[in-house]
């Protein structure tokens, strides 16, 4: 959904159902989600703990846990439908070569046994084809475009002689030297400070422009999200609940759930106000879920909430919204106050 | 580096002098009947004192300990005072050691070479039947008394392929008994260290960015897993090493092999102090290199630990 006129389509996730069994269950983790990605755009997915976000990019990858499926749909990436994918030879033409990860703990991401040298040159050599000095050449080139400096000495290193923020830098180079076209980055910045996160951010976005890169951010923090995407998708248990660009979703939030993220921003609340939190909790995956599946913590849901799935509204040509507020039928509902105030200005900045 | 393991030997040293001067404390502690032998009961006691004083145990307890390590140094260990009468105590080990060691480094060798890949394999199929086949034998071999399997072994599997029930040098088939018996149990703790580092290793964070970069999963195996998970088995493995080398006192008494289990039981009960000396210093050096250099592969391999003035920082 959200088409794009300007771009070419890299990535399309067609009606993508994934399961996994725990404890003689059956848990649906992803219910159902399209979604399209554009050559060179960045797009957010932003969601609570255990909406999905990281299940739905680990099976772009094939890095789904054992007991995960995909039960239906399809991922196409060229000519591929990698939702087919099943042995370690088609999943080897993918990773890294064709669509890389930085992982989210830098701290933990590097094997403590190998110069990070070396670990960025295993990227170099399997899928760039280069091997010896010229190898090495570009591994410095690397670090250096990661913003390292002392290259040579720092080739060397073993990761326990880096910081936090270095380490990360390290990951992103060896996601890069793969030469990939879609960098997914889940949760870059959660375990760093926040000095840090702005310049990882920061080196993230120049890095996509140098080497042409469509990014996949994974995170749950809108900050984040506003500084770095061109495109948001709002997940909610499991399903894409809202999309569109940045300033449409930021600014002009159609679900009650975006509203409801929005207002949780700590930069919203006024001073002496308790900092609004959105009440109850996400609903059980084991169950099935009948109509919106935000609807029980939706003070805005209607009756038919309850029992039908809201399909994806059109609100613009880049927006979209699953929530039947949106249709024709629907009483008028006006986002909250607080939030209102918000939506104005953000629109009168995104003018000028 | 040098430092570091300088520093090591010298504690190593250290440790060794501390063991024997223990040991030989504890030695002067017996009682002196034991020196006389059988022939006690018929001598009187100025011949019992004639004897003692021979023996050099009449002296101050410094003065003795001094002549311990004044021999030591020149490389001599005194002379047996009842098992073989003024035999050197050299000559007496070095007939037996060689057997022990043999089999020691044998079953070592076999145990590495089949336990090793065992747990690696283990590891690679968690979960299947090659994984609950090798539990169930570790469990098996760390649950029943090794007397229990051992006497099985000799009595049944003897039958089975007819093999010599007894140790003879110039038989080979009769080494393959107590090696593989030997083996069996330091097998199963390689193989179930192995599979646990290994399983470890495999869920950090570090292999999952590796399979996001295309790594193919033998190589994975190989050039990141196997490496990070030998550096615990690193500093057990010495140590593990030698406990097999000199732990064979049952099975070198089951198949009656000449080696040098026995030897201690038998220099203890006849208060052989100067036997039991040689081999209580044979005994802790072959602990402690194993200790030192537990700690030296440990340093090898893991980059972590920072060698030099700093001490090791990890």
């Amino acid at each position: 959904m959200g088409s794009n006129n300007e771009k070419p389509r890299i990535l399309s996730i067609q009606n993508l159902i994934i399961k996994f069994k725990l404890r003689g269950q059956v848990l649906t983790a992803i219910r159902n989600i399209s979604l399209d990605l554009y050559k060179g755009e960045s797009l957010a997915i932003v969601g609570e703990s255990g909406s999905g976000k990281s299940v739905l990019v680990k099976s772009i990858m094939g890095l789904l846990d054992k007991n995960g499926f995909i039960d239906q749909g399809q991922i196409l990436y060229k000519d591929y439908d990698l939702a087919q994918f099943n042995t370690e030879k088609d999943w080897l033409r993918i990773r890294g070569k064709e669509i890389a990860m930085v992982t989210q703990d830098p701290m933990t991401s590097l094997n403590p046994l190998k110069t990070v040298g070396k670990q960025i040159e295993e990227c170099v050599v399997l899928h760039q084809g280069l091997k010896g000095k010229e190898a090495y050449e570009r591994t410095l080139k690397l670090l250096r475009d990661v913003g390292i400096g002392d290259v040579e000495k720092r080739y060397k290193q073993y990761p326990h002689e880096f910081s936090g923020g270095m380490r990360q830098r390290i990951v992103i180079a060896i996601a890069v030297a793969c030469n990939p076209k879609i960098l997914i980055c889940d949760e870059p910045t959660t375990a760093l400070d926040v000095t840090i996160q702005a310049q990882i951010l920061q080196l993230l976005k120049n890095l996509q422009e140098m080497y042409g890169l469509t990014t996949i951010y994974i995170t749950h923090d809108l900050g984040v999200v506003a500084k770095v995407a061109d495109r948001i998708a709002v997940m909610y248990a499991g399903d894409i609940i809202e999309i569109g660009k940045t300033h449409e979703v930021f600014f002009d939030g159609k679900h009650p759930y975006t509203w409801a993220l929005l207002s949780s921003l700590p930069q919203l609340g006024s001073k002496g106000e308790e900092l609004y939190s959105i009440k109850g909790t996400p609903p059980n995956l084991f169950n099935e879920i009948k109509g919106d599946a935000f609807a029980p913590r939706n003070p805005y849901a209607l009756n038919i909430d309850f029992v039908e799935r809201p399909p994806f509204f059109k609100v613009t040509e880049t927006h979209f919204a699953k929530t039947w507020l949106l249709h024709a039928d629907a009483p008028k509902v006006v986002p909250p106050q607080s939030l209102q105030a918000f939506f104005e200005e953000g629109r009168r900045y995104a003018h000028e | 580096m040098l430092w570091y393991i300088g520093k090591r030997l010298l504690q190593s040293v250290l440790t060794l002098f501390i063991i024997i001067t223990i040991v030989f404390s504890l030695l002067r502690l017996m009682p002196e009947e034991g020196y006389l032998g059988a022939a006690a009961e018929k001598m009187t006691p100025e011949q019992q004192e004639i004897i003692l004083t021979n023996l050099g145990l009449r002296d101050p307890l410094l003065v003795q300990l001094g002549n311990f390590y004044m021999d030591l140094f020149k490389g001599e260990l005194g002379t047996s005072v009842t098992y073989r009468t003024d035999v050197p105590v050299t000559t007496i080990i070095s007939e037996k050691i060689m057997y022990s060691l043999l089999f020691g480094l044998g079953a070592v060798v076999m145990s590495l070479v089949i336990g090793v890949p065992l747990g690696i394999l283990m590891a690679h199929m968690k979960g299947r039947w090659l994984d609950r086949l090798g539990t169930g034998y570790i469990v098996f071999v760390v649950a029943v008394p090794a007397a229990v399997y051992y006497i099985f072994i000799q009595m049944y599997v003897t039958d089975l392929f007819n093999l010599p029930l007894l140790f003879d040098e110039y038989n080979k088939m009769s080494w393959i008994l107590p090696l593989t018996s030997m083996a069996l149990a330091p097998t199963a703790s390689y193989a179930m260290w192995m599979r646990r580092y290994m399983v470890d290793e495999l869920n950090k964070d570090y292999i999952k960015l590796a399979r996001a970069k295309g790594v193919k999963e033998r190589t994975l195996m190989f050039r990141h897993v196997m490496r990070n998970a030998f550096i615990p088995m690193a500093q057990y493995l010495p140590a593990t090493i030698l406990f097999t080398i000199t732990g064979s006192i049952y099975i070198e008494s089951l198949y009656s092999i000449p080696g040098m289990g026995g030897l201690l039981v038998d220099a203890i009960q006849r208060q052989d102090n100067s036997v039991v000396q040689g081999l209580v210093l044979i005994f802790s050096s072959l602990g402690i290199i194993g200790l030192f250099l537990g700690d030296l592969a440990m340093a090898l391999v893991d980059p972590r630990i920072k060698l030099g003035k700093g001490g090791s920082t990890r």
